[in-house]
């Protein structure tokens, strides 16, 4: 019996303007404790995709399920208290704010008494944050930046997390460092839908792969499969196929 | 120069300092400059006017004078209710216009000149019911304490001054402080964030306009206080106070306080040294100043 999904979207289609969507009616489906990556060439929609589902940009038509419940209209405050957290690409921390007044920020809609705990077990989960707690997030590297993102989503203990391009801008160490952090994460049974370029690096954590083109689904297997699938990449990801590729079929 | 230049300065820099507050917050959380805020100024005074017309007639105690101020209990307590009017008046106005606009993702042009046309309604309001006859808390004539060093003030004025920095500290400790100030903050820094991390952003914006309205409510006040009432007041403030909000750096509230009475002891003693025609290019060339040099302002920071 296949695992129900925890988040799942059916005919979905968004973008900024109702009369030029950029996502036409995509059905997509992540279960608990999976990473699915969402792969595609540029402007295939796949930041739009993920931004609609958080409620960032406009839903024209269809459905998004988070646990069962429709949250298709709930604006962002409401989908992260539903248990939907998103790390956006770019500005994803207050770089104004501490690193403790961020987790602060994210912990304020949980009921008092769990704030602080909480807040010390993402410490835990990630030291290095804990040892600079009152450093501007401004002043922070872009790996410790995206570190503080996922542990600002993760205080609410959320069902699904979603990142826009988590590896963007960083060096191929600290791409390594954050995509394990996400296999640590998804252990623990959060579903995580991963939005990358970094195809190599995304195929290596991931349990299953998408591949949109012009804001539709193209195909749709596993990582391993996908990884090892010379057509795919040079169709739809743009990556020219090692000697002697497969015969296409027709 | 005559030393009670830097009391006056000093007196009218606090009630500068106050509605320049109301401006930054403003600017910096809801990201436009709201032109209609002098005109929250003019009707927080109007409206402890008529709260403290009632109360006096209807107990003719609360007119009797505290201790040494020109006034009765009756003021201080039309002031909170100005305050709550105030705050309900800015709530209205956001409801019925800008917040109308924020859902259509109007540009910033729009928002300016939409405050424009508040601030018109808002001030012609004032008039078809107040009237434009100037009008006063208290015809009471206070004596001047000396303070030493040539310096003298009346007790509202040094109650004025006190009233402004409590409030400018008490704002700050609310936002530095505070779940609801590191909300402000945050929104200011990143609106769709804000959204994201679970702040609900609509409701730090009815905070914003809460506060900003409510310390115009008491800029109103002390300025009606110690001058007089009239439905240009705020009109006529508008420039030193968006002088004193980026001189102070946007955001900041210890800078726009900072700024007000560094505006307010310009203008006194610009008075003082060039004559009072003078006085009101004083924020001008200040605000032009600080844009061509430090855009920032004092305690911003640079893009």
């Amino acid at each position: 019996m296949p695992t129900p999904a925890v988040l799942a979207t059916r005919g979905l289609v968004a973008g900024y303007e109702a009369d030029q969507p950029i996502v036409h009616g995509l059905d997509f489906s992540v279960a608990a404790g999976e990473l699915v990556v969402i792969l595609g060439p540029n402007g295939a929609g796949k930041s739009t995709f993920v931004k609609a589902i958080a409620g960032l940009v406009p839903v024209h038509a269809g459905t998004t399920l988070l646990g069962g419940v429709d949250v298709t209209h709930l604006p962002a405050d409401e989908k992260i208290r539903h248990g939907l957290a998103f790390v956006p690409q770019t500005e994803n921390v207050f770089a104004t704010l501490s690193i403790r007044d961020n987790l602060r920020l994210a912990a304020d809609i949980l009921p008092k008494t769990a704030r602080h705990p909480r807040i010390e077990e993402l410490y835990a989960m990630f030291p290095d944050l804990a040892d600079r707690d009152s450093r501007r997030a401004g002043a922070l590297s872009g790996g410790q930046r995206q570190m503080l993102a996922i542990a600002r989503a993760l205080i609410v203990r959320p069902l699904v997390l979603i990142l826009d391009e988590p590896s963007a801008g960083l060096s191929p160490k600290i791409v390594a460092e954050v995509f394990a952090q996400l296999k640590t994460i998804n252990r623990t049974g959060v579903a995580i839908v991963l939005v990358e370029q970094n195809i190599k690096a995304a195929l290596a954590v991931a349990d299953r792969a998408v591949i949109l083109v012009e804001g539709r689904l193209r195909h749709e297997g596993t990582a391993e499969g996908l990884a090892d699938d010379p057509r795919v990449a040079e169709l739809y990801l743009g990556v020219r196929p090692a000697a002697n590729p497969p015969a296409a079929t027709p | 120069m005559n030393p009670q230049a830097l009391m006056d300065g000093l007196v009218s820099g606090s009630m500068i300092g106050l509605g320049a507050v109301g401006i930054t917050l403003t600017y910096s959380i809801l990201r436009f400059a709201n032109f209609a805020h002098g005109d929250f100024i003019s009707w927080g005074a109007y409206f402890a006017l008529a709260v403290a017309g009632t109360l006096g007639a209807a107990f003719s105690g609360l007119t009797t004078p505290i201790g040494p101020f020109s006034f009765g209990w009756a003021l201080p307590l039309a002031a909170l209710v100005a305050v709550a009017l105030n705050g309900g008046l800015a709530l209205l106005v956001d409801a019925l216009l800008f917040g109308r606009l924020r859902k259509h993702h109007s540009t910033v042009i729009i928002m300016v000149m939409a405050s424009f046309g508040a601030a018109l309604t808002l001030r012609s309001l004032l008039e078809f019911i107040f009237s434009a006859r100037p009008a006063y808390y208290s015809k009471a004539l206070q004596i001047a304490l000396p303070l030493g060093g040539g310096i003298r003030a009346t007790p509202d004025q040094l109650l004025s001054l006190a009233v402004a920095v409590v409030l400018v500290v008490a704002v700050h400790l609310l936002l530095t402080r505070t779940a609801i100030g590191r909300a402000m903050r945050a929104v200011s820094e990143n609106m769709a964030l804000a959204g994201l991390v679970g702040i609900r952003v609509r409701r730090v914006i009815r905070v914003v306009w809460l506060l900003g309205a409510g310390l115009a409510a008491i800029a109103g006040v002390t300025a009606g206080l110690l001058v007089q009432i009239r439905p240009q007041m705020g009109l006529d403030l508008l420039l030193p106070l968006f002088a004193a909000a980026i001189l102070g750096g946007i955001g900041s509230v210890p800078g726009a306080m900072l700024a007000g009475l560094i505006i307010g002891l310009s203008e006194a003693i610009a008075v003082q040294l060039v004559g009072a025609q003078w006085r009101a290019g004083v924020s001008f060339v200040i605000l032009v100043a600080v844009l061509l040099a430090r855009p920032q302002g004092l305690f911003g920071r640079a893009e």
